[in-house]
């Protein structure tokens, strides 16, 4: 779902190394009298989703909650529930897909907050282009290969009454080149990383099916997550955390502007323009909270939907109690 | 080859498997390793043989790219070692553009070749051979620098023109070299393809498998089509060996063939 995987990926091992102290430079100062918490992300190099930590460290809301968070990146996607039970990392950065497949896999994870409250993935071309479900027919649609996607796309397939064999999917490592060559289709993301990226490239906003119009069912995308036994040895950090991310994101909302500064400040080489990361953050805001106004609120419904449409695609082969998935105890 | 030779080199290297295996198995079951971290080494050829009737078509399509790409970098690497050796101003001129070559890393290639070449066998095709062609052409042309001078000398002495001198003096002394070179892309060979499948692959392929397995913390499924891979870099490796083992007889023999015409047995002490 993200832009340019393999480039960024490129840096990753860079990123991997300077973000860790490029986060906790401001406060290695005052380091040891804080709790150190290593935060995964869903990604192998940063992008705005990840504005609320930065922000969170910049403006100080982690070390007022006793808190001295570096950032860690993953190898790939898909692999921060590993590094969360291996111990390589304490809070992560995930899918609720991702989520689901742990909790079928027995991986004693849990997710502690909403991310994101509704589902705004869906299928993108370009400006101009004709996109409906109806004339998915013998296309090519690109697929970044994740979990998520992966998901998803039965459920489009089942809305357009097609067959897997009726498209054809194509995975890669960036799609605005092919969709803007015509290698392509369609392609497959967010609002938040689709409308920026096709944009910035064509200067006109990019063609979309979203959410529920795509078929897809209407749960968060994604959620923090820990293990079982940190959320039971370490509670607190985990409260402090969600209380500075939750001040952050309200900080980050209201002054977007400067919340991107933070970022591009934090990540100079993320691979990612002011502009991206502007309007990437500008769709990405509506998104945090749901329709009561409040931030990080789980559900049972939201979790009992989603693997209800997992296990009817065959990603997962039962359903649980949705308590297995989430608490909300550690909510601010 | 003596039979306590002959037995060495074939239970050799199965012991030496085993041995892998078994350190493997006493990592994940001591060290408790949790089986969507790693799984024990049956379960992951487990994950290959239950899923087989998915994993074969993959496996092949694979094994299609590795040989496409190796014939075309092998071809390509012995033909430019054998140039570079013949017009010494090629050699000055491009070979440090073949330094540079493998100075750009593949992963930063594989997505301008999906632009131009699609998405099919194409760019894998390109990637393998890219990375393939290197030592076959650094071997080729090693050999035939490290020619016998006198030898060249004496040949020419005697009349033998230069295609009759490459093909009795220098082939047979870049040959062995040739194969070195052919050895080591061999192993590299299979990452290459692979490296390609995860740039851009359209339908399914055994690095997006594998992808997916990950995503779906299966990781028997991840080791299990890890093991694919290698297994297929293994026995492209042992048939190159096999290859050089006809190519090469003077490497095993210190007498000449007794099959040639007028050749008359050479007798020995031993």
């Amino acid at each position: 779902m993200k832009r340019n995987f393999l480039s960024i990926s490129v840096a990753g091992a860079v990123m991997a190394l300077s973000s860790i102290t490029v986060l906790s430079a401001s406060t290695l100062a005052s380091a040891s009298t804080l709790t150190a918490v290593k935060f995964v992300y869903d990604f192998p190099g940063p992008d705005m989703e990840i504005i609320p930590v930065v922000v969170a460290e910049k403006e100080g809301f982690f070390k007022a909650n006793g808190l001295n968070v570096s950032v860690e990146f993953p190898p790939s996607t898909s692999t921060t529930t590993q590094l969360l039970t291996t111990g390589s990392g304490d809070i992560g950065f995930i899918t609720t897909s991702d989520m689901a497949v742990a909790v079928e896999a027995k991986a004693p994870v849990i997710s502690v907050a909403n991310y994101s409250m509704t589902n705004n993935w869906g299928l993108f071309a370009k400006p101009g282009s004709t996109l409906t479900l109806a004339g998915l027919k013998g296309k090519k649609i690109f697929s970044w290969g994740d979990t998520w996607t992966n998901a998803m796309i039965p459920f489009v397939l089942k809305k357009a009454h097609l067959k897997a064999s009726d498209i054809t999917i194509v995975t890669g490592s960036n799609d605005t080149p092919l969709l803007m060559k015509g290698t392509i289709d369609f392609t497959t993301s967010t609002t938040n990383y689709a409308i920026p990226g096709i944009t910035e490239a064509t200067k006109s906003a990019p063609v979309g099916i979203v959410g529920a119009a795509a078929g897809v069912p209407n749960v968060p995308v994604w959620v923090y997550a820990v293990t079982h036994n940190y959320a039971n040895q370490h509670g607190k950090n985990v409260r402090g955390f969600l209380k500075a991310i939750k001040a952050a994101t309200i900080w980050a909302s209201q002054h977007k502007a400067k919340a991107v500064a933070d970022f591009m400040a934090a990540y100079p080489k993320s691979g990612y323009s002011k502009f991206y990361s502007t309007k990437g953050w500008a769709l990405t805001v509506p998104l945090l909270t749901n329709a009561a106004g409040k931030y990080f609120v789980q559900t049972n419904k939201q979790w009992t939907t989603l693997a209800t449409a997992l296990k009817s695609v065959n990603l997962i082969k039962s359903v649980p109690a949705p308590s297995t998935y989430y608490t909300n105890k550690f909510l601010p | 080859m003596t039979k306590k030779k002959l037995l060495l080199n074939i239970f050799g290297p199965i012991l030496s498997v085993v041995v892998l295996l078994g350190l493997w198995q006493a990592i994940v079951v001591w060290g408790n390793v949790a089986p969507y971290i790693a799984p024990k080494p049956w379960d992951a050829i487990r994950a290959v043989t239950s899923n087989w009737s998915t994993l074969a078509p993959l496996t092949w399509w694979t094994i299609k790219e590795t040989i496409y790409g190796y014939l075309v970098g092998a071809f390509l690497g012995a033909f430019l070692g054998v140039v570079l050796n013949k017009i010494p101003l090629m050699q000055r001129v491009l070979y440090p553009l073949l330094i540079l070559t493998q100075a750009i890393p593949i992963i930063a290639l594989a997505p301008p070749l999906v632009m131009i070449l699609g998405f099919g066998v194409m760019p894998k095709v390109v990637i393998v051979a890219w990375i393939v062609f290197f030592p076959v052409t650094v071997s080729v042309l090693d050999g035939l620098n490290h020619v016998d001078k006198d030898l060249m000398t004496l040949a020419k002495v005697f009349g033998a023109n230069s295609m009759r001198r490459f093909l009795v003096l220098e082939m047979p002394a870049a040959i062995t070299q040739l194969f070195s070179g052919l050895k080591i892309g061999a192993t590299y060979a299979v990452t290459g393809a692979i490296i390609g499948e995860l740039a851009a692959s359209s339908g399914s392929s055994l690095a997006l498998y594998q992808r997916s397995a990950s995503g779906s913390l299966d990781a028997a499924g991840v080791y299990g089509t890890t093991l694919l891979m290698t297994a297929i870099g293994i026995i492209w490796f042992l048939l190159v060996v096999g290859a050089e083992y006809l190519a090469t007889p003077w490497q095993r023999r210190s007498t000449a063939r007794q099959w040639r015409r007028g050749a008359k047995p050479v007798l020995t002490n031993n």
